[in-house]
């Protein structure tokens, strides 16, 4: 059975600083993704240099089945020593795996990485190697579907360190209060976020380390096809929404009109209710065999504006969607659950919407922003204009 | 059974179909005639390009703006069910 990988992560910037001291670089390669997250020395621009330098080309190389020795060489040599510290240091976590979810992590002075499992967090095994006088740990990695692995800088469990909590976020604090939430149903992305809300908080908004999260999660592959605007070729509507419909996503569609041909394709009719959990979202409608019927552009255009949201690494509003308005629920069923989405876009032009703001070309941008953000999430997206 | 329906599509909503809904519900409640009445919702009727927002009573349309929606309320709505 094929899976898929899904992975995100949140920075918190050190307080008065502009550049975060840790960096995460990720590179897909056919079925394998190789995701790393570097924390340089110190804090600021040199801390962001050794950081950016060590995930780039660990990133680069393991991706290219480079072996880690080689790597661990390679790094000694290219990074630039600190003159005040006479040494040349940042610390990595290394993932590399494939969409079967096997494969290695690779921890050089990192927090050990946190394995989560039916909504349990387990320790990897981890074998020590010595590489150049190196201690990297290495564990193999065999996760199933709906499986986690968070990593994170020193940052995290540093958290509240003399404030908060006096001895910092211990790891064992960090996997009770995953085990005690229900994220682990959540995406990769919203993990990370849920970590680094809370590392955020303890610091009382001021974080007295950069401080990074990231996650990598194996999913099922869940396709969603979405219509959006009705085709140009009027006469071929039937056409259109079997091509639709006989796709094998769950079913979404986006406008007025779309939705009336749909329901009239099937021979049932668009129900709309007055619920307006949103004032700015019109209310979404119900077609019987359709998984999600909203309104068309007004509501996309609030999607857009969480994809942002849910995109930026430094945004710390919840990653996961639980308001009732077709924005939210057409981004719970498109960010957090979908991998695979496949996009229907009519363009059909709306006399009447010529002179408002939602007009055709609107509608087209819109769109196409939207699968550049779904793209961005890591999701595979077709787009077809009809 | 009289039947009010009211677009809530995307043009009708910048035109302020929420508001429209609101009314509605505060008058018929007002009017004490909500068993007499069904309000519903519909995506675009197809009447963007007219003024105001677009209603349907039972299979007529109107264009009702928020300034004449009392008006509309009791000229229309009103003398129908009274008629009835």
């Amino acid at each position: 059975m094929s899976l898929f990988l899904e992975t995100g992560y949140t920075s918190l910037n050190k307080k008065d600083e502009e550049l975060c001291g840790d960096k995460v670089e990720t590179i897909i390669k056919d079925d394998q993704i190789t995701l790393v997250l570097a924390d340089g020395l110190g804090s600021g621009v040199k801390a962001n240099i050794l950081a950016t330098l060590t995930s780039k080309i660990l990133c680069t190389l393991i991706a290219n089945q480079v072996s880690i020795d080689e790597c661990i060489e390679t790094i000694i040599q290219s990074l630039p020593v600190c003159k005040v510290r006479k040494v040349a240091y940042s610390t990595f976590s290394i993932i590399h795996i494939n969409d079967q979810g096997h494969g290695y992590l690779f921890e050089f002075d990192n927090p050990q990485a946190i394995y989560i499992h039916h909504g349990s967090c387990k320790d990897l095994n981890r074998e020590s190697l010595n590489i150049l006088n190196k201690v990297v740990y290495k564990s193999e990695l065999n996760l199933s579907v709906n499986d986690h692995l968070l990593i994170m800088s020193d940052g995290a469990i540093h958290a509240g360190v003399g404030s908060t909590l006096n001895f910092g976020w211990q790891r064992d604090d960090i996997k009770k209060y995953i085990e005690n939430s229900d994220i682990d149903t959540a995406s990769a992305r919203a993990l990370a976020w849920f970590v680094a809300k809370a590392c955020h908080d303890l610091y009382m908004g001021i974080p007295g380390d950069d401080t990074t999260i990231a996650a990598i999660k194996v999913k099922r592959i869940e396709k969603v096809d979405l219509l959006v605007g009705p085709p140009v070729d009027k006469d071929n509507d039937n056409y259109y929404v079997a091509r639709f419909l006989n796709n094998d996503g769950k079913k979404i569609v986006c406008g007025g009109t779309s939705s009336q041909i749909v329901a009239r394709y099937l021979n049932k009719e668009v129900k709309t209710l007055f619920d307006y959990p949103d004032k700015d979202v019109p209310p979404i409608g119900h077609i019987e065999g359709i998984d999600l019927t909203t309104e068309g552009v007004l509501t996309l255009k609030r999607l857009l504006e969480l994809s942002k949201r849910y995109l930026s690494i430094s945004d710390l509003n919840d990653k996961r969607f639980k308001a009732k308005d077709g924005a939210s629920l057409l981004a719970d069923m498109l960010f957090e659950k979908a991998t695979h989405i496949t996009f229907y876009v009519g363009q059909s032009i709306n006399i009447a919407h010529q002179n408002l703001p939602i007009d055709i070309s609107m509608k087209i941008k819109l769109v196409e922003s939207l699968a550049n953000d779904l793209r961005q999430m890591g999701k595979r997206i077709v787009v077809n204009y009809d | 059974m009289m039947k009010i329906t009211v677009c809530i599509g995307s043009a009708c909503h910048l035109k302020g179909s929420r508001e429209i809904v609101e009314r509605l519900q505060a008058l018929i409640i007002k009017q004490n005639i909500a068993d007499h009445i069904e309000l519903k919702g519909t995506f675009c009727l197809g009447n963007c390009a007219k003024e105001g927002v677009s209603i349907m009573i039972d299979d007529q349309y109107f264009n009702v703006s928020k300034e004449n929606i009392e008006h509309f309320f009791n000229e229309e709505v009103l003398i129908r069910l009274k008629a009835q």
